[in-house]
């Protein structure tokens, strides 16, 4: 059994790829095009992932034989040498088997244009960071998630004030009522996700949600093929810790909104307990575009279904400051020359 | 050659001037009847009560009368005369004239320094009202005399309580340009537009970055939250007064000033005989 995975094209024997903007796999070669159902018959032994199978020392590209160069946590890859897409199987095998996805809805032109759009709102961004082969660097990567489902039961109690005021003669009255507030209340979370790959930033990766989970689809590895693709690397036990801190904080907000008719409320003490918690490993789309400037790493990712954008720039002090020149030099013309009107 | 004449004609002009200044100045004369309405027994009656006013209140007094005002109104003679020719009490220049425009049938009482703060616009009111009979009737000794009285009387009450300036938009005209310059000058101008610049490149800055756009909705089952339990219990109440402050503004008596051509902040006020 091979340990790496191409899809091939039936017509002419390139590779496909699947195409976010048609969602069919496309033939580079041919431009012949596969809907699922054509795909899945023309490979009908979708090779069983339940199994684990042995990690490798090397893995070979299907094309051309040449040694894939890979982080041991890419599981989808592109060969260096002739481009074709290669899976590395072990890594979706055994507890590495994905149970869903969300397939790409952005296309990279798409989101080369996203980020050309929003670099160029960033005025203090270096020149760098707006070059066309720069741009050319972004990447598609299903990133690996936790989802996790769980029910919360959780309460608070606070004070809460409610003032009147009203003026009799000379005097102005303020009466404040205070009150004790409970409440206690529960909810069913669904597919919260935490980022599982220590590789991507957590705080980007929050950023770029929500994802559409009516796109979700039981996994199978013919979606990877054109992108890459990182395996977990954080345990699920590791990231319900932070799934956990969380939902403790959305239920604590959903019970807070039902705290009405207060002028102030003040927490004091809070609880949160879950239960049922339930995770499914998934691959959720995203374009992803890493930046070096002076030895620092500045990332900017697109989601690669509804297209939100997050990323930091660096920020370049000499555009900074000729920026502030310019709208000092603006503003004091408008106060002088305008302001003299008023004056 | 012609440039040490020209010095020299320079100085001899300048000296002319200064004697003229001088000689104006020196026979200085408190009451100004350019129109001989006084006799001259009159007229230093009222130097010597002038004089009094001077030595016990440190104010300035002067009475001018004519129907010549060079093309100025009432206000802007009366300041102008003050300031040109010199008087006043003090750094401040505190004194007070009394124009009688008889081209206008107008009386002017203009204030400067001291004299400002003590002769508020409602007493000044008060002096025209004083003065504007005896003036109809072509009394004009017996309008200066009330006019010195009037005097006496709320220099001896000094500054009431409360007194207060209003500034009123001066007279001369300012240009466009003019105001421009100050402006450049201004150093408020320079610190906003600094506090604009300074805020304008933070938020740009700050702005790089994306933002969170979930929320404790997102990810909550439709329909599953379910409040189990809720109570307010009413614990206490409290209840407190506070006086409500009058406002004290309206009470205060204010002296309107403006400035004159040479820049000299003036009062006063005036009525039609």
């Amino acid at each position: 059994m091979d340990s790496v995975k191409g899809y091939k094209c039936k017509n002419c024997g390139g590779g496909l790829e699947f195409d976010p903007a048609s969602q069919k796999w496309k033939c580079d070669y041919c431009f012949s095009e596969f809907d699922k159902h054509e795909i899945e018959t023309e490979t009908p032994l979708e090779d069983s992932l339940e199994e684990s199978m042995p990690e490798l020392d090397s893995y070979h590209c299907t094309s051309c034989g040449a040694e894939l160069i890979a982080d041991s946590t890419t599981s989808a890859t592109f060969c260096l040498y002739c481009r074709n897409h290669s899976i590395i199987k072990s890594r979706f095998s055994g507890k590495f088997k994905p149970k869903n996805l969300i397939p790409f809805k952005i296309t990279k032109e798409q989101a080369e244009e996203i980020y050309k759009k929003w670099i160029n709102k960033r005025i203090f961004a270096p020149k760098e960071f707006k070059k066309k082969e720069e741009i050319e660097k972004i990447t598609g990567i299903y990133a690996p998630f936790w989802l996790f489902n769980c029910k919360g039961d959780g309460m608070i109690s606070g004070e809460g004030t409610r003032t009147r005021t009203w003026t009799s003669g000379n005097y102005k009255y303020t009466q404040t009522k205070y009150y004790k507030v409970f409440r206690r209340g529960n909810a069913e979370y669904q597919k919260v996700p935490v980022d599982a790959s220590k590789k991507l930033d957590d705080k980007f990766m929050h950023m770029i949600e929500p994802y559409n989970y009516n796109d979700l689809t039981d996994f199978s590895m013919k979606y990877m093929s054109g992108f890459m693709a990182e395996k977990y690397d954080v345990e699920a036990s590791e990231a319900e810790g932070v799934m956990k801190a969380r939902v403790g904080k959305y239920l604590e907000q959903r019970l807070k909104e039902t705290v009405n008719g207060y002028s102030s409320f003040v927490t004091h003490e809070k609880k949160v307990s879950l239960s049922d918690i339930r995770e499914e490993y998934s691959m959720l789309p995203i374009y992803l575009l890493n930046n070096k400037y002076k030895g620092k790493d500045h990332i900017f990712i697109v989601n690669g279904q509804t297209g939100k954008v997050v990323g930091d720039t660096p920020i370049s002090r000499s555009r900074q400051f000729a920026f502030m020149g310019i709208v000092f030099v603006i503003v004091w013309v408008i106060s002088v020359f305008g302001g003299a009107f008023f004056v | 050659m012609f440039k040490k004449i020209n010095v020299l004609l320079i100085i001899f002009i300048f000296f002319i001037t200064i004697c003229q200044v001088n000689i104006i100045s020196g026979e200085l004369n408190n009451v100004k009847d350019y129109l001989d309405y006084l006799t001259d027994e009159e007229e230093s009656a009222l130097q010597e009560a002038i004089e009094a006013v001077k030595n016990d209140y440190n104010l300035d007094v002067v009475i001018v009368i004519t129907d010549d005002t060079e093309g100025k109104s009432s206000m802007e003679f009366a300041d102008d005369y003050y300031d040109d020719n010199g008087y006043g009490v003090g750094s401040d220049a505190s004194g007070l004239l009394m124009l009688i425009n008889m081209d206008q049938r107008e009386v002017w009482i203009s204030t400067t320094g001291k004299a400002i703060d003590i002769f508020t616009d409602s007493r000044i009111a008060e002096m025209i009202d004083h003065v504007i009979s005896p003036l109809s009737e072509g009394n004009y000794f017996e309008a200066s005399n009330t006019f010195i009285d009037d005097i006496k009387t709320y220099g001896e009450m000094g500054v009431p309580q409360g007194q207060f300036r209003v500034e009123n938009e001066p007279y001369y005209k300012v240009t466009y340009f003019d105001k421009v310059l100050r402006l450049m000058k201004s150093f408020y101008v320079y610190l906003i537009a600094l506090m604009i610049s300074g805020i304008a490149t933070l938020f740009v800055s700050l702005s790089s970055k994306g933002s969170v756009t979930i929320d404790n909705h997102t990810y909550e089952g439709k329909g599953s939250f379910v409040l189990s339990s809720s109570r307010d219990d009413f614990l206490r109440e409290t209840t407190t007064k506070t006086r409500i402050q009058t406002d004290s503004g309206s009470g205060g008596s204010s002296s309107s000033v403006h400035s004159s051509s040479s820049g000299t902040t003036h009062g006063g006020g005036g009525g039609k005989f």
